[in-house]
């Protein structure tokens, strides 16, 4: 027989047997640098949208702060810092929020209502870390340490901040498809 | 070799849309077509088709070893400068590669003529390893074939074997990357990652426009992975001409097909292959294009073409036939071999190699000698019975 003794599809077809995989009841977490990989990943631009505007907010409240820009550098990486204030005329200086983090219950493979989510920073070693659970925030200026109250978050280490996109496809428009 | 006429499966659509082909018709007009069928004899396939097809891919990667030995030959090819070491470490790391289309003028009664190698981004892999497969099936089960009709295509068992034998060598995370607007190539790639998954590979897919650049020079997908392995459905010169392509040599991103597949995509072979074995029955007269007029019996094609695009043609009865494209640089010849037409059809013989074997073909269509994005798909089978028979 010169022809395959069977062929089958997995996913294309209309049968998804590899659903089966997600019938579990699990916590779906994820740590994005974008709201755009966000809702690649999940396909639910609303909990990405929601999850990115609560962590920005939190983000300076929650950020090591600290009493001058170098200290804030040299731990987060140049033009990594931005100058801030806590409302009383205190100037103090904290890392960009450079991802967020997100965390849901899945029910059966579709996402329960609610999420937790949080800022992520990068340090300049290339970690990524967050504020520690009612990570403590206020006044005072945690300068040196910085870390106090951040937690190492356990991404995937082959991660790169991404630069730029849409550095190919260009010739995509000129011709038909393959060959 | 016949064009035989057949009735439509009635239920062909429903199952197209079943198993995801989308692109069945493209622009209104019909790509897969099964209102005829083209059967061949088992010695035809064995003997004219898939023997030569083995023997000119050994050809071919044979010729791709003495091409990395000489800048000669990349120059005369057109490799952009800065990749040729990264090609040529390539071929000597012997990374793995998947597969490739040949392409053959044939109508049964002299040996296929190669028309040129499609080894970086060959289409139309869909229609002929799965939907040209069930297309055979049904229509034995329908009592619309002879009984113990075959069909040369065992595309779909090969490409889950070659992905389970490099399975070890692709580095992870494993994408599958495509134009995002092309539905057709699309297709291809969520096919082929169908099959990787079906060898037990984990991989994802990934617009080619959203493929990222980190700051350290290395290429990330949408949630900044860095990409271990790229299967990219597009071609490698492109690549090289446009914004990230000086990235690529550094990146450590490995490449599927890989970077010597360059070589083997480009129309320059067809010349090198027939000084290395001149008077082959399976290959047309061809040179390297030095400009001027196209005497008759010639055709000129551009290293760099795809879709029949920017062909001209110059016929021994001095007609001149000539196609539009986007494609410019230096160009080849090659003897004019015009296809045979089959009721007013002009078939090719797309033959597929895959994981170094041959399994199997695929036949598109043309109403013009020149074969183009337009040609439709036409299925194939093995019959050995009495013409009798047939014509049912």
């Amino acid at each position: 027989m010169k022809r395959s003794r069977t062929a089958a599809l997995l996913l294309m077809g209309t049968a998804p047997l590899l659903l089966t995989a997600c019938d579990r009841n699990e916590a779906r977490e994820g740590l994005y640098t974008s709201v755009e990989a966000c809702v690649a990943q999940t396909n639910d631009s609303s909990t990405c949208n929601q999850a990115f505007a609560k962590a920005e907010q939190e983000a300076v409240a929650t950020a090591p702060r600290f009493a001058n820009r170098e200290e804030c550098e040299a731990s987060y990486g140049k033009e990594k810092c931005a100058e801030r204030s806590d409302g009383n005329n205190h100037s103090f200086f904290g890392p960009l929020m450079t991802g967020f983090f997100l965390s849901q219950m899945m029910r059966n493979g579709v996402a329960a209502n609610g999420f937790n989510s949080a800022p992520a920073f990068r340090d300049s070693n290339g970690g990524w870390q967050r504020p520690a659970a009612g990570g403590a925030s206020g006044g005072v200026y945690r300068g040196g340490t910085a870390g106090t109250g951040m937690v190492p978050i356990n991404a995937t280490p082959n991660r790169a901040v991404t630069t730029s996109r849409s550095g190919f496809g260009r010739s995509s428009g000129s011709r038909g498809f393959g060959s | 070799m016949r064009r035989i006429a057949l009735a439509e499966r009635p239920d062909w659509r429903a199952k197209a849309a079943d198993c995801g082909f989308g692109f069945h018709t493209i622009d209104d007009a019909p790509y897969w077509d099964e209102s005829a069928y083209y059967a061949f004899s088992l010695r035809e396939i064995e003997h004219d088709i898939e023997s030569p097809t083995e023997e000119l891919h050994a050809m071919a990667l044979d010729m791709v070893e003495r091409i990395v030995g000489s800048e000669q030959l990349m120059q005369q090819l057109a490799v952009p400068e800065p990749y040729r070491d990264w090609i040529a470490e390539s071929w000597r790391r012997r990374e793995p590669h998947l597969y490739g289309r040949l392409d053959f003028a044939y109508d049964g009664r002299g040996p296929a003529k190669l028309y040129e190698l499609n080894y970086d981004t060959p289409t139309s892999l869909f229609e002929a390893a799965f939907f040209q497969w069930q297309w055979l099936e049904d229509q034995l089960a329908r009592g619309q074939l002879p009984a113990g009709s075959d069909q040369f295509n065992s595309i779909q068992e090969s490409l889950v074997e070659a992905f389970g034998t490099i399975a070890r060598g692709i580095a992870r995370p494993f994408h599958f990357a495509a134009v995002r607007d092309s539905n057709e190539d699309q297709g291809t790639i969520a096919y082929l990652r169908d099959c990787a998954l079906q060898a037990g590979i984990e991989c994802g897919t990934l617009a080619i426009e959203d493929i990222g650049i980190s700051e350290d020079g290395r290429f990330t997908d949408l949630d900044d992975q860095v990409i271990g392995c790229l299967f990219k459905l597009y071609p490698l010169e492109d690549l090289f001409r446009e914004t990230f392509g000086p990235y690529l040599p550094r990146s450590g991103l490995q490449l599927i097909e890989p970077p010597w597949k360059a070589l083997l995509s480009n129309k320059g072979i067809l010349p090198l292959l027939w000084d290395a074995h001149r008077g082959h029955p399976n290959l047309l007269p061809a040179e390297f294009d030095q400009g001027g007029a196209l005497p008759r019996g010639w055709v000129r094609k551009p290293l760099h073409s795809r879709e029949g695009a920017n062909i001209a043609m110059h016929l021994d009865d001095g007609r001149e036939l000539r196609t539009d494209g986007p494609y410019d640089g230096p160009c080849i010849r090659q003897a004019c071999h015009p296809l045979t037409a089959f009721d007013g059809h002009y078939p090719l013989i797309g033959s597929w190699v895959v994981g170094d074997r041959a399994c199997g073909i695929g036949i598109r269509e043309d109403s013009s000698l020149v074969t183009q994005d337009s040609a439709r798909f036409v299925p194939h089978a093995i019959v050995e019975e009495a013409r009798g028979v047939l014509i049912a």
